[in-house]
């Protein structure tokens, strides 16, 4: 009888242990490498403080329950060198899943993260970051298909015969990637002509390309690049008085650019010369209300960013992608399977139809597949009127980046 | 010679051969032994990270460089600024094949080290035409001549679509006899191999010195027309010292594009030519020691300036960005205080802590 008793207890007592062990709270780990100095940091910068909130607050508010997620988030001044040195050193600690920055270094690390076969969003929007590659998942639409919406607005609005489009862009992949999908859209049908292509170098003075297209007949400028060029380009125009003060003026030139053109960092470099540019993302802006904008300022307050993180768009952007890494997480651990590299893999790819995901800071939902690696295809324009950038109508999906797919 | 071979005192010679050793005791021998064993063994025993071994193989590569530019700027006396375009050739050297024939073709997995040897001749070629404007230009005028052809590679790799407009044109992972390196001992395979190539490179850099065709380097940094004098000739010497120097620096971007496994423009740009130069100034201009000393501390700020900023970027206001100003203030910084205090470089320390400890057992 003292035996059956005493294995009872200890059979009791080692369910206490189970149940311990099965309560005990788990810590995943992530790595993100990104320009926090050095160039582009102005982007990195509040994109690293996004990703770094969010995670706080996921953690703070138990959304993973008492599971938590810890983030190291590293520096690499833009470097593909030491994006590479990042990346391994968290390859060393056992990250589940990676956040990349730059074009150059996702292409660069691109080999790395297939062997790996660790899921990363970079914040790079290239189109050709999927080329040959499994395990890239685009936050957004690529920058493709944000000139070819962009060059589909104007061929909806555009008013007599064919709009004459030039495109301005960064002179390096990130820049250049997009200009042969746009001139394979118009070869699709797409109602625009491309006039040129200019890529720009570190100008101070664009007067002669201004009036070269201006020559040409070009009524609008597409960008895809940084806002710099962009702000210096656009103050030329207005010293010039080139700039269309609404959509198509005739005779006049409208502005118009990608993810990275734009934002409250143009309005500040370009102030005024700024106004009417137009200008797409799928993320929500603070100038916009609505409860995107509320929650994002109420987690800067809670995280006491100064009044220009909390306004970036790349604030935003970096809340977007903590907030589908955490997602994944939620998901893959909802189904009780061991959280690991694959099985947040297997998560994003599951991410689509009505398992799609909504993140508050976006214009869409994301939707990834083994055959879909762009997050968010609804694209917004907005446009700054009075300073600010103001929604013009609802968001959109582009319809000849189908067909040129 | 003296009695005993390990003392060195009374140590003096009967013939030049033996004043032309490279050690001059057998003390000197085991010491250079015992350390090059203690190279060879410490990774055997201390497991370090994929990310550290990362930063060794980098340091390692970087001071094939500066082995090169040391010839060229310190033995030689001719400015070089485009020195990472050197770099560059080698490294695309090996992009070229991967373009051509693929990146895992058997020639760049199975063939790389007489890849190596063959992107240090390419280097070595562009080395030669570069140094042709030596013949009549020297210091600032041929500074901007090497600074012209760091642009001009530049443009050249940015530009044209062979070279994938300077985005990463990768390079296939390389058998060794025990089969394909896979990725956990890629770094490991890469600094036995490297500092193989550094130790090979160093001998060869200090047995030149000892011939002719080195001891001319010097005559004519020292003064070429003197040197035209004595027999020389000053031109061939200019253009082997920058072949020389290409040589190596094609070496090393060899090494990078396989350490990498890919090569991208931005390894190669104009500051990283500064960084290496910086390197050969810190470590010691015309010394071969100061080639591993100058690479070994530049990196080791680096990467102690990286996390400065990285911790200061959470705390200083973002609008300013100040953080990034950091690291090209104190790069800046320690260039400055090395040519104001000590412009013979790191090298001139060791040289008084070998001083030091000539002095036992009475060596003179």
């Amino acid at each position: 009888m003292m035996f059956l008793a005493s294995c009872g207890q200890q059979e009791k007592q080692e369910e206490k242990e189970t149940k311990a062990a099965a309560i005990e709270a788990k810590t995943y780990k992530l790595g993100m490498s990104l320009a926090i100095t050095g160039p582009t940091s102005d982007a990195g910068n509040p994109y690293a403080k996004g990703v770094e909130d969010y995670f706080k607050y996921v953690n703070e508010e138990k959304l993973l329950g008492i599971d938590t997620i810890d983030c190291t988030i590293r520096d690499d001044q833009y470097k593909t060198d030491v994006t590479k040195r990042n990346f391994e050193d968290y390859i060393g600690q056992g990250i589940i899943f990676y956040l990349n920055y730059s074009t150059g270094s996702t292409l660069g690390l691109k080999k790395d993260f297939d062997e790996e076969k660790i899921a990363t969003i970079p914040a790079s929007y290239h189109a050709g970051n999927l080329v040959d590659s499994n395990y890239i998942f685009l936050p957004i639409a690529s920058y493709s298909e944000q000139l070819i919406i962009l060059a589909e607005y104007v061929a909806n609005n555009h008013k007599g015969g064919k709009a004459k489009v030039a495109l301005f862009v960064h002179p390096s992949a990130f820049g250049r990637g997009p200009v042969s999908d746009v001139e394979k859209a118009i070869a699709a049908g797409l109602n625009i002509e491309l006039v040129e292509v200019v890529e720009h170098g570190k100008d101070l003075d664009n007067t002669a390309m201004l009036k070269r297209l201006m020559s040409k007949g070009v009524q609008y400028v597409i960008s895809q690049t940084i806002q710099s060029p962009v702000a210096t380009m656009l103050k030329d125009s207005q010293r010039l008085g080139l700039t269309a003060s609404s959509f198509g003026e005739a005779g006049k030139i409208t502005f118009m650019g990608a993810h990275y053109t734009g934002g409250n960092d143009l309005i500040a470099l370009a102030g005024d010369a700024a106004e009417n540019y137009f200008w797409t993302t799928a993320f929500t802006i603070t100038s916009v209300p609505g409860p995107a904008t509320q929650a994002q300022l109420a987690l800067a307050k809670r995280y006491s960013r100064d009044d220009k993180t909390a306004n970036s768009h790349n604030y935003a952007a970096g809340i977007m992608v903590a907030e589908v890494a955490a997602e994944v997480i939620r998901r893959a651990k909802a189904k009780g399977v061991e959280i690991n590299k694959e099985a947040l893999y297997t998560e994003m790819n599951a991410m689509n139809g009505y398992n799609s995901y909504h993140p508050l800071t976006c214009t869409g939902p994301v939707t990834y597949s083994k055959t879909d690696r762009a997050g968010v295809d609804m694209l917004q324009i907005y446009s700054v009127q009075n300073g600010v950038f103001k929604k013009v109508g609802e968001p959109i999906q582009s319809e000849y980046i189908k067909k040129i797919k | 010679m003296s009695a005993n071979s390990w003392l060195a005192t009374g140590n003096f010679f009967t013939t030049y051969k033996q004043e032309q050793r490279t050690f001059l005791t057998s003390l000197d021998r085991a010491f250079f032994t015992f350390f090059l064993v203690l190279l060879f063994g410490w990774p055997l025993v201390f497991e370090l990270s994929n990310k550290y071994m990362l930063v060794v193989d980098n340091v390692l590569i970087a001071i094939v460089a500066v082995m090169g530019l040391n010839l060229v700027t310190g033995f030689a006396g001719l400015i070089s600024i485009g020195h990472a375009a050197f770099v560059g050739i080698g490294a695309y050297t090996i992009a070229s094949f991967c373009r051509t024939i693929g990146d895992s073709h058997i020639i760049i997995t199975h063939f790389w080290p007489a890849l190596i040897v063959f992107s240090g001749l390419v280097g070595a070629i562009f080395g030669a035409i570069v140094g042709l404007p030596a013949l009549r230009l020297k210091h600032l005028y041929l500074a901007i001549a090497t600074l012209s052809f760091q642009m001009i590679f530049e443009w050249t790799i940015q530009f044209m679509t062979f070279f994938n407009q300077g985005q990463t044109i990768y390079v296939g992972r390389v058998f060794w006899f025990t089969g394909k390196v896979g990725r956990k001992d890629h770094y490991l395979f890469w600094y036995f191999i490297i500092l193989t190539i550094v130790i090979l490179l160093g001998f060869g850099i200090r047995n030149l010195l000892k011939t002719r065709y080195g001891r001319c380097l010097m005559a004519v940094r020292d003064n070429d027309r003197a040197a035209d004098a004595m027999g020389m000739n000053p031109g061939l010497t200019k253009v082997y010292a920058f072949a020389l120097a290409g040589f190596f620096a094609g070496v090393a971007g060899a090494l990078h594009a396989y350490v990498y496994r890919g090569v991208g423009f931005e390894s190669f740009t104009l500051h990283e030519s500064v960084g290496y130069l910086a390197m050969a100034i810190v470590g010691g201009l015309g010394t071969l020691n100061g080639s591993f000393w100058g690479p070994v501390a530049i990196k080791f700020l680096d990467l102690q300036v990286e996390t400065l900023a990285e911790t200061a970027a959470q705390y200083l206001p973002s609008s300013m960005n100040l953080a990034t100003a950091l690291k090209p203030f104190t790069f800046g910084l320690v260039i400055v205080l090395f040519l104001m205090f000590e412009p013979r470089g790191i090298a001139n320390w060791w040289r008084i802590i070998k001083s030091y400890t000539k002095l036992w057992p009475f060596r003179y």
